[in-house]
C-alpha cells in the first residue's frame, strides 16, 4: 500500500512544486518583462504566449509522468 | 450549532430517503461486489435537506451574513436539481458540465465574491473583470470533478469530508470567517452521509449528491477566498479528471467507455490493462496489484489527507506572502 501512496505523492509534489515555481516565475520574470521598441499590446501577447506555453509543457510532462508510472506498475505486476 | 444541525437533520432524513428510494425502485447495482447487491440511489437528497436546515440556522444566527448564506444555498440547490435530473434521465457528457456552469448565478447576482486571488509567495492579485468569468468555470470543474471521483464505497463522501475539513483549517489559519461558517454547514451533512455511504454502502449519493457537494466546495473556495488552497486540496479529484479526460481525449460518461477496474473471482479489484479504458485514479491506485474494495477506498482517503496537508502548507505560504 505504501508504494501506491508513494506513486501519488511523487506526482502530487511534482504538480504542486511546478505550480508554485511557475507562479513565481510568471510574477518575477514574465509580468515585469519589457522589450524596447515593442508596443504594449504585442508585449502582452508575448507574455500570454510564454505563460501558456509553460502551462502546456507542465500539463504534457504531468500526463507523460502519470502514463509511464501507470504502465510500468502494470508491467511489473504482470511480470511477478 | 450549524454543524450539529446539518449532521442531525441529514442523519434523520437518510433512512427515510433510503426507504423511499427503495420503494420507488430507484436503486443501483454495487458493481464492485461479487453478488452486485441493489443499493438505494439519490441519498444526496438528505444531504441537501441537511444543508438547507443548517443554512436556515446560519441565517438566524448570523443575520448580517444572510446574502452569503442564501447565495451559497441557492448555488448548491441549482446543482442539486441538475443532479436530480441526471439521476432521473441521464444527461449527455457535454450537457451536464454545461448546465453546471449556471449553478453560480446566485453568487454572481448577489455579488458574494471578492474579485481577487491571494497566491502563495506572490501575494494578492486583483482580477476585477476576469474573476466573475472564472466563477462558472470553477463551479463546472469542481462539481464534475467530484462527480467523476466516486469509484468505490465512501470515496466521494470521505474525500469530500477531508477537503471540507482542510478548507476549514485553512480558513481558521487565514482568518476567513465566512469560509468557516460555510465549511461547518457542509461538514455536518457530509459526515452524516459518510456514515451511511462508507464501505459497505447502504446508500449511494447519486448525481444529486455528488454535484451538490462539488458545487458547495467550489462555492466555499470562491466565497471564502480560499481558491489556491482549494486547488491543492482538490488534487486527487483534479488528477482523476485530468488522467481520465487526457487518456480518452474527450468528455465522457462512465457508461460510454471501457471499465477501468474489474472484479476478480476472490472479490478483489484489479486495474484492467485495456489501453482503451480511461486512466482514472482508481486504475492508477490498483496498477500495483489487486486490493479489496475497503482497502482501495482507504487509499483514496489517505491520498485526500496527504493533499489536505499540502493545502495547509499552501495556506501557510499565503500567510507569509507580501
Amino acid at each position: 500500500m505504501t508504494r501506491r501512496i508513494l506513486d501519488f505523492v511523487i506526482l502530487l509534489l511534482y504538480v504542486w512544486g511546478c505550480m508554485i515555481l511557475g507562479l513565481w516565475a510568471i510574477d518575477s520574470f514574465i509580468v515585469p518583462m519589457s522589450i524596447p521598441g515593442v508596443n504594449r499590446f504585442v508585449l502582452n501577447v508575448v507574455q500570454v504566449v510564454i505563460s501558456a506555453s509553460m502551462v502546456l509543457l507542465w500539463l504534457l510532462m504531468w500526463r507523460w509522468l502519470a502514463k509511464s508510472m501507470f504502465w510500468r506498475a502494470i508491467r511489473n505486476h504482470q511480470n511477478k | 450549532m450549524i454543524f450539529a444541525t446539518g449532521f442531525i437533520v441529514s442523519i434523520v432524513f437518510l433512512p427515510v430517503i433510503m426507504r423511499r428510494m427503495r420503494g420507488l425502485g430507484i436503486v443501483g447495482h454495487d458493481i464492485h461486489k461479487k453478488d452486485k447487491p441493489l443499493v438505494p440511489e439519490m441519498g444526496g437528497i438528505a444531504l441537501l435537506i441537511g444543508l438547507s436546515a443548517s443554512s436556515l440556522v446560519g441565517i438566524i444566527l448570523f443575520p448580517t451574513k444572510s446574502d452569503l448564506l442564501v447565495s451559497f444555498w441557492g448555488t448548491v440547490a441549482i446543482a442539486g436539481i441538475i443532479g436530480a435530473i441526471d439521476d432521473y434521465k441521464p444527461l449527455n457528457a457535454k450537457v451536464k458540465p454545461f448546465l453546471t456552469l449556471f449553478a453560480c448565478i446566485p453568487i454572481l447576482l448577489m455579488r458574494t465574491y471578492t474579485p481577487s486571488i491571494v497566491f502563495p509567495i506572490i501575494g494578492g492579485t486583483r482580477l476585477t473583470r476576469v474573476y466573475p468569468l472564472l466563477i462558472p468555470v470553477v463551479m463546472a470543474v469542481t462539481s464534475n470533478a467530484v462527480n467523476m471521483m466516486d469509484p468505490f464505497n465512501g470515496v466521494m463522501a470521505g474525500s469530500s469530508t477531508v477537503i471540507t475539513a482542510t478548507l476549514m483549517l485553512a480558513a481558521i489559519a487565514l482568518r476567513r470567517g465566512d469560509a468557516i461558517i460555510l465549511c461547518a454547514m457542509l461538514l455536518g451533512s457530509l459526515l452524516a452521509f459518510y456514515y451511511f455511504n462508507r464501505y459497505p454502502s447502504r446508500v449511494f449519493s447519486g448525481d444529486v449528491g455528488s454535484l451538490s457537494v462539488g458545487t458547495a466546495l467550489g462555492a466555499i473556495a470562491i466565497m471564502g477566498r480560499l481558491e489556491v488552497v482549494a486547488v491543492v486540496a482538490f488534487m486527487p479529484q483534479i488528477m482523476n479528471a485530468f488522467y481520465g479526460l487526457s487518456s480518452v481525449g474527450r468528455l465522457y460518461e462512465r457508461r460510454e467507455v471501457a471499465r477501468p477496474v474489474e472484479v476478480l473471482e476472490d472479490g478483489r479489484l484489479m486495474a484492467r490493462d485495456d489501453p482503451g479504458a480511461p486512466l482514472t485514479l482508481a486504475r492508477f491506485v490498483l496498477a500495483r496489484g489487486p486490493l479489496r474494495e475497503d482497502e482501495a477506498a482507504r487509499v483514496f482517503i489517505i491520498l485526500s489527507v496527504i493533499s489536505g496537508l499540502l493545502a495547509i502548507v499552501t495556506a501557510y505560504l499565503i500567510t507569509v506572502a507580501p
